[in-house]
């Protein structure tokens, strides 16, 4: 059986927000609404690090990561618990949603929910433009909305689109029920983490801290199960660089392209002048 | 205008607060829904199980809802 779960690397991620973009563009996130935040570790306030600057010839301490946070599509989703009319619910797949036709707006999911994913459509959602944006409709006023893993585009053998449009690299999308997987593999050997573990409620997303993995290069928006072959990113070797097949691959190692797919970064082809 | 939600993971110490805020105002029992909360995630901890949760709930959410159709019904819960 399929589950999907997300794996991010944090030591790839740079704090650049693409993921928090995409996502709002993706799925006609309205005005002042977060499916996806990228926190600040460090300061008070974003894109701030703690510690001071060098000064006085002594050495600064400044300090700051980045913190990628969504709903986590919990095994175990309190969310999912407390809904009075099962507007929430578990996908087959492991996914998390909401039917927004069942939803009431009593908000008891966003109270369960201690990743403060979720968010409620106080008023009738605004965009920009005003027709909305990406594929799918808007919720009305009145419903919770939150992050569905990009649900319409994983069933068209897609990639979540802030998995796509990670200029690092750093999110890995894929079935933890597959050991072959990359996220089963990033899972296995690198040191991951999930938010809030104590709270019991089993995240299917893992954070990758310490030491860097090889990310996910991606060769094209498809999901990684519709790809021929994955060994470039998810077999590294030990202590070299990634062999390529020839060219240069903007991005990443792209020596696994299928011949329809397209490389997600230009190939760099040198300097003109 | 919507209600900004800023960016931030809620500390574990401010939570009940938060849910607290975010229970205010509506049209449905805010009380009930901070204690369901709370017990929702005690099942998630393994400390309540899926059966004790909706038998503890089932008439009052029926209640308030006229309905219970949360997932954690024990096969033949007798109402």
């Amino acid at each position: 059986m399929t589950n999907y779960g997300l794996v991010i690397d944090q030591e790839r991620c740079i704090g650049c927000h693409a993921c928090a973009v995409t996502c709002k563009q993706e799925n006609n996130v309205g005005l002042g609404q977060y499916w996806n935040r990228v926190l600040t570790e460090g300061g008070d306030k974003m894109d701030t690090p703690a510690g001071t600057y060098p000064e006085n010839g002594e050495d600064g301490t400044l300090e700051m990561s980045y913190q990628p946070t969504a709903c986590q599509h919990c095994e175990n989703a309190p969310c999912v618990k407390v809904c009075p009319v099962n507007a929430t619910y578990t996908r087959e797949d492991g996914i998390v949603e909401i039917d927004y036709d069942k939803c009431i707006g009593c908000r008891y999911c966003m109270a369960a929910c201690p990743y403060n994913a979720r968010v409620f459509n106080w008023d009738e959602p605004q965009t920009v433009p005003e027709d909305g944006t990406g594929d799918v409709p808007a919720r009305p006023q009145g419903v919770v909305e939150k992050c569905t893993f990009c649900s319409h585009r994983v069933e068209e053998g897609l990639d979540p689109a802030c998995v796509v449009n990670c200029p690092a690299d750093a999110r890995i999308f894929g079935d933890l029920d597959n050991e072959e997987s990359t996220v089963s593999k990033y899972i296995k050997k690198y040191q991951t983490t999930r938010l809030l573990e104590d709270r019991g409620t089993d995240p299917k997303t893992y954070y990758i801290r310490g030491e860097m993995s090889p990310g996910r290069p991606q060769t094209s928006d498809k999901m990684e199960s519709e790809l021929d072959d994955v060994s470039v990113w998810s077999e590294p070797k030990d202590n070299g660089p990634v062999e390529e097949s020839g060219g240069s691959g903007g991005g990443g190692s792209h020596s696994s392209l299928s011949n329809d797919a397209l490389p997600h970064v230009p190939a760099f082809e040198g300097g003109d002048d | 205008m919507t209600d900004p939600q800023q960016p931030r993971l809620t500390p574990l110490d401010e939570w009940e607060s938060e849910a607290a805020t975010i229970l205010d105002g509506g049209d449905y029992d805010a009380e009930l829904g901070l204690r369901m909360a709370r017990d929702a995630i005690r099942v998630s901890n393994g400390e309540l199980s899926d059966a004790a949760f909706h038998e503890k709930y089932h008439e009052v959410v029926v209640a308030e809802f006229g309905e219970d159709r949360r997932p954690t019904e024990p096969e033949g819960f007798d109402e």
